[in-house]
């Protein structure tokens, strides 16, 4: 009776082990399916959001070019700061941790620099990306 | 049952999940199936074994214990290797399909931000900045469509593009009933973010103050 309990546990052992693995194996793929989904959606809108302000600071730069004295110098700072800020994200890196501190900085600067420029520059889904940039795994 | 039930719901739920698993799962339903008609039809068969052979019987009620021990360990097994799967792929599926979109969605990003910047500077700036009346309004014109596209829309119009690129590129990614059929719709729709870009490169080009050199990410 020993031997036919053992290998009941055994065997018990050996079923959960066996659908362990194929639940695995299918959860492996079925989670990279699921999580590719939402990169693709979040890296959009991060791009989307780092582009914004890249075109933005294009615009400005190119008018400082032609008129210097056009922004008041503290406006022309921030915009230099924010020049460096883009500079140095790292786009293909969402792991990175300093991600979120740029990102925090940047729209921080950007509201300052549209309230002293006296312009409303948003668009509908720039305050909302906020929200998905901040879901990591 | 109670494992039967269990294994339902969670392949039932994979399934969803996946469609990769369809082959797998519709063979363990199957198997499911066998069960539940062992057991139901358990009375019948049990009457008819009795008179004739009671060792028999038992042996075969055995091996119904065992394969209903078999399934339930199986199932529970499933499970819990299902989430622990889904957990260590979630982080290198997400940094793939970030890496496949953000680009784009930058681009795009630059589209609206040029675009929105000209369009709020002070008059006398954006006539130094594009000389002739006719690319300010281009450009103002440009603005006006892109900012009626929110930024869901714009996402929506890249999963079109993304996915009908998908499609062309590998057939076997034609998944969808839409696959084959929407293919040719969505053609028509490749490229509508780029198309903005393409715009707004003409634009820039014909106006020499604004720098030519479009932000890229590194």
């Amino acid at each position: 009776m020993d031997d036919l309990f053992d290998s009941s546990l055994n065997l018990e052992e050996t079923h959960f082990k066996e659908g362990y693995d194929e639940g695995y194996k299918d959860g492996l793929i079925a989670g990279k399916d699921e999580a590719k989904e939402v990169g693709l959606k979040v890296g959009f809108e991060v791009g989307e959001e780092l582009g914004f302000y890249s075109g933005c600071l294009h615009i400005w730069t190119s008018a400082i070019r032609l008129d210097p004295n056009c922004f008041s110098s503290r406006a022309k700072t921030t915009i230099n700061q924010m020049q460096d800020l883009v500079h140095k994200y790292p786009l293909m890196d969402p792991e990175d941790l300093q991600v979120q501190a740029i990102m925090d900085s940047l729209r921080l600067k950007f509201k300052m620099l549209c309230s002293s420029l006296h312009v409303k520059l948003d668009y509908s889904g720039y305050p909302n990306s906020s929200e998905a940039t901040s879901i990591q795994f | 049952m109670e494992g039967g039930r269990i294994a339902e719901e969670i392949y039932a739920e994979s399934l969803q999940l996946s469609k990769l698993e369809l082959t797998s799962t519709g063979a363990a339903e199957q198997e499911n199936k066998l069960n539940d008609c062992d057991d139901s039809d358990f009375g019948l068969d049990g009457s008819v074994w009795d008179d004739s052979d009671d060792k028999l019987e038992r042996s075969s009620d055995l091996n119904r214990e065992w394969q209903r021990r078999h399934d339930q360990f199986h199932t529970i097994g499933y499970r819990d290797g299902l989430i622990a799967g889904k957990e260590a792929s979630a982080q290198e599926g997400f940094n793939i399909g970030f890496k496949q979109s953000v680009h784009a969605g930058f681009n795009w990003g630059v589209v609206r931000g040029v675009a929105s910047a000209f369009a709020y500077l002070p008059d006398k700036l954006k006539e130094r900045l594009v000389e002739t009346l006719e690319r300010r309004d281009e450009f103002q014109q440009l603005h006006e469509s892109v900012h009626s596209l929110s930024t869901t829309d714009a996402l929506r119009l890249f999963h079109e593009d993304f996915k009908a690129q998908e499609a062309s590129g590998q057939s076997e990614h034609v998944e969808d009933s839409c696959g084959i059929a929407g293919l040719q719709e969505q053609a028509s729709h490749v490229s509508h973010l780029t198309n903005y870009s393409g715009k707004l490169e003409s634009l820039i080009h014909d106006s020499p103050s604004i720098d030519s050199h479009l932000p890229e990410p590194k």
